[in-house]
């Protein structure tokens, strides 16, 4: 079993923070996104990993991936270029894959229980390929898969009007090679793209099984800001949190604060978890951190009072006021007007930025 | 669709053929891989499909 791990994408949904960087690398608890597909690929016992890179943000992932020896996994890369489609990116992964199975993973996904069930209920029988589904509430809105009582696919529905069931597809996929001959003989959609659904699709009307697997923890696509602050919060609440940096004696600290060695609180200041703070980050006094923030590396709180937010890294943050479901993107600082004139707020903002005063 | 691809030989990287047609001739893209990729490289036939469907291969 090998795996592929699609990074490519414009972002366009994620800017301004996605201006400077791909998508995939934006931090949740203070961790890209994509490092999450890493590990979920490891905690499978899967370690060939292709890696599928796009137009945008290639340098940046390969710095941060390298080979991928740091996380105990060969990595190999696949440049796509051109975002011709989910079935394009697989194909492109062919000569990679060989006569492997692989597991397709989407690297700015979320999932809480990784992909070992996924990749065991395929394993357990002879198929063509498996997809991971979620129940939603919402079913209109999503690809759905009809499954029959041994919990094969029958058919695939993009976003139906009458909906068989509501177990929507979520983007991680198991195939067999035989998925290969069946992308070769795709045609685009009316997007121009290749769509995955139509490669499974025609993997079904030549007579192979799709097993579904019904994922039951959360599941987060972390495509727009919203979505980087919920998967944030659903990473805190249960990853596991380490005090290892200076607490000062008249901090406040409660709940599970992950603080990095270099990390400080200072006196007067108090943080309330859980929370993640990143190396040679300060929290100064008059400073309040509320629970499901990540604070990233290089910053400066002080005064001000933030919570349920993300700062990515780099920052000066001392204006007297409170932040909340906020991402403030690296470099952004927010500091306070006190003691200029005249009166009012000094903005530089970038290009698709969005402030509510 | 047919896909084209081409694989460094010396270190295992993949290329679509739309990223080597439009650079023509390009670094590996692989870490560390000094080796140099060509469009030229693909075989006749995958370059003669690629140029005669160029059009299905942007977007
Ligand atoms: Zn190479």
């Amino acid at each position: 079993m090998k795996g592929v791990l699609l990074s490519g994408g414009t972002g366009s949904r994620l800017r301004p923070i996605t201006h400077t960087g791909p998508k995939q690398l934006v931090p949740v608890a203070n961790k890209p996104v994509l490092e999450y597909a890493v590990e979920d690929f490891k905690a499978a016992g899967i370690t060939e990993i292709g890696v599928i890179l796009g137009h945008k943000g290639r340098d940046e992932i390969q710095d941060l991936l390298g080979d991928g020896s740091k996380y105990g996994v060969d990595i190999t890369y696949i440049v796509q270029g051109n975002p011709l489609g989910l079935a394009h990116a697989a194909g492109c992964a062919r000569d990679f894959v060989g006569d492997d199975d692989f597991v397709m993973y989407l690297g700015d996904n979320i999932l809480k229980s990784g992909i070992t069930d996924l990749v065991e209920s395929f394993e357990a029988g002879d198929y063509g390929a498996g997809i991971a589904l979620q129940r939603v509430d919402d079913p209109q809105a999503f690809g759905i898969a009809d499954v029959d009582e041994n919990g094969n696919v029958t058919e695939l529905i993009e976003k139906p009007d009458d909906p068989p069931t509501n177990l929507a597809l979520i983007g991680m996929y198991v195939f067999s090679p035989a998925v290969f001959d069946a992308i070769d003989n795709l045609e685009p959609s009316w997007r121009g793209e290749l769509e995955i659904t139509d490669a499974i699709q025609s993997l079904l009307e030549d007579g192979y099984e799709i097993d579904s697997h019904v994922v039951t923890g959360w599941w987060k696509d972390t495509g727009k800001p919203e979505d980087i602050l919920e998967a944030n919060r659903l990473v805190l609440e249960e990853t596991n949190l380490t005090t290892d940096g200076t607490v000062a004696e008249d901090a406040t600290t409660d709940g599970r604060v992950g603080l990095a060695e270099s990390a400080t609180i200072e006196d007067g200041a108090v943080v309330r978890g859980p929370v993640s703070i990143a190396e040679n980050t300060t929290v100064k006094s008059g400073t309040y951190v509320g629970p499901y923030s990540s604070i990233g590396a290089n910053v400066t709180l002080s005064n001000i009072h933030i919570e349920n937010s993300v700062v990515i890294g780099d920052s000066e943050i001392t204006a007297s006021g409170r932040i909340v479901d906020s991402l403030i993107g690296r470099s952004a600082n927010v500091e306070s007007t006190d003691g200029l004139l005249p009166e009012g707020r000094r903005l530089v903002v970038g290009e698709n930025s969005q402030l509510k005063l | 669709m047919r896909i084209i691809t081409h694989t460094c030989p010396d270190c295992g990287t993949v290329v679509a053929a739309n990223e080597l047609e439009s650079n023509r001739v390009m670094k590996c893209p692989g870490l560390g891989c000094q080796a140099v990729l060509r469009f030229d490289d693909l075989p006749e036939d995958a370059r003669d499909h690629f140029l005669d469907n160029r059009e299905r291969y942007q977007i």
